[in-house]
């Protein structure tokens, strides 16, 4: 497999959420609008790429009874340092993503690809396949922030793009997009969407 | 390496603890080394929370401009301390202060005071500066935030298109803090059309799906005025028992004469009595 591969193959044909269902927790959780869901893929992008460099520098010295603790200690130093440096630097940005930051040591698809990649591959592939599973994630999760920012407020980014006649014509926004059960309902709409055009990962 | 068996108890626990040590050493220096940015921040955001709930735009008039005198308040509304440093660590421990009999205050140089609020969302705390005309009664703007709430839901409390619903343009529809019958009854947030006949003053509309959150605004309000209500007394009043509030220098005294002349102006309880017309 080459390094290239590591990068662009978890944008769809191995997408961490929608082809391995990893981190829905957090795709549910962060989709209300496109900012912080935009920060946090690239948080997770941050935490996803530097865990796998590490776990994979040190993958030869690891006892393997105590590995688990070793990749949530690496993971949580991680975390907590992407959040101090978020509140000394962009201070903004950290305060929007609030509790999200930390819970992005529970995010499945960090310790996924430290468990079935970085344990048992050179650390610059490791640091790619982070990015790119990093960047698969974040895909997802601006998808389906946007409609249902679009649908819920009838915002992008936070600035209206619904213009007011609608609304004075009878259009009002959709609450239920608002709700953690409709980011599932996205989600499944993308899974169904993204089957159809690869063949491949449908089960017979 | 290949040597050393990884698997050993011997070799677990040191590879812990070297872990273990590396990390703390790895964050602690992270923590202080960026301690003082961080502090800048907070400092920073509060000072541009008070601007901003006086109705100024915190990108062209800072907390230096605004003229913003800050003091700490015992229970009977007299000033204790008016050392800034010393208001802004009250306020960092808003909650402790409360607690303590400590309530951090800021008057601005036109008589409006702003006074810190303190609550509990449905996540977590939540906070905010309401500024006060110098009427002590009229909502003159107010700043909210929050730790945790659900962005799309509770979170649009912290959002400046809110937070205008609490400063209506129109001036017979502005937000007022005092009934007719001069009880203190700060503000109650109700779902759209479920208000009390006549109570407009004292109602917001709610956030649909932030319900939880919008009662602990109501909360915040109903808690943390009454800490201020002898205060407010004092200055809506000047001339009553307690007064005076111990002026703590030359400044402050001719600010409380200032306010007695503009209370018996005319204007005023023309003001008043228009609420009470409506009702």
């Amino acid at each position: 497999m080459s390094n290239l591969k590591n990068l662009t193959g978890p944008l769809s044909a191995n997408n961490p959420v929608i082809v391995q269902i990893l981190g829905i927790c957090s795709a549910l959780a962060v989709t209300i609008k496109l900012e912080p869901a935009f920060v946090m893929g690239l948080s997770v992008m941050v935490v996803t790429a530097f865990a796998n460099l590490v776990m994979s520098l040190l993958r030869n010295g690891i006892p393997s009874r105590i590995r688990i603790i070793v990749q949530l200690v690496v993971i949580a130093a991680l975390v907590i340092l992407v959040d101090q440096v978020l509140k000394a630097f962009v201070y903004d940005v950290s305060k929007q993503l609030s509790v999200y930051v930390g819970l992005i040591i529970t995010n499945c698809i960090i310790m996924g690809r430290v468990e079935a990649y970085a344990l048992g591959n050179k650390p610059w592939a490791s640091f790619l396949d982070g990015i790119g599973n990093g960047l698969g994630y974040m895909a997802i999760l601006v998808i389906v922030a946007f409609f249902r920012e679009l649908f819920g407020s009838g915002c992008l980014f936070g600035i209206q793009v619904i213009p007011d006649s609608f609304y004075a014509a009878g259009y009002s926004n959709m609450g239920i997009m608002l709700f953690p059960p409709m980011a599932l309902i996205l989600v499944g709409v993308i899974i169904w969407v993204h089957r159809s055009f690869k063949k491949d990962l449908q089960e017979k | 390496m290949g040597k050393i068996n990884v698997n050993s108890n011997a070799y677990i626990i040191t590879y812990s603890v070297v872990m273990v040590v590396i990390v703390a050493i790895l964050l602690s220096v992270a923590a202080l080394g960026l301690k003082d940015r961080q502090d800048a921040n907070i400092l920073n955001e509060k000072k541009t929370q008070i601007v901003k709930a006086l109705g100024h735009n915190p990108e062209k008039v800072s907390y230096e401009d605004a003229k913003i005198t800050a003091y700490i308040l015992d229970k009977e509304g007299k000033v204790t301390s008016s050392d800034e440093k010393e208001v802004f660590e009250a306020l960092n421990k808003i909650k402790d202060s409360f607690a303590a009999g400590k309530f951090p205050v800021f008057e601005a140089e036109d008589g409006s005071v702003v006074i810190p609020l303190y609550g509990a969302g449905l996540w977590g705390p939540i906070w905010g500066y309401l500024a006060l005309e110098k009427d002590m009664n009229t909502i003159k703007g107010i700043v909210m935030d929050h730790q945790g709430e659900t962005p799309g839901l509770g979170a649009e409390i912290a959002t400046a298109a809110y937070q205008a619903n609490f400063v209506p343009k129109e001036l017979d529809q502005k937000k007022k803090i005092y009934n007719a019958n001069g009880e203190l009854v700060g503000i109650t947030i109700v779902k759209a059309g479920k208000g009390v006949a006549g109570n407009k003053a004292h109602e917001v509309d709610a956030i649909s799906g932030g319900t939880k959150t919008c009662d602990g605004v109501t909360k915040m309000f109903e808690n943390s005025l009454k800490y201020y209500e002898k205060y407010l007394k004092t200055k809506m009043n000047p001339g009553t028992e307690l007064q005076p509030l111990v002026p703590v220098n030359e400044e402050q005294k001719q600010l409380a004469e200032g306010e007695t002349t503009e209370v018996n102006e005319p204007e005023q309880p023309a003001e008043n009595g228009e609420v009470i017309n409506k009702k």
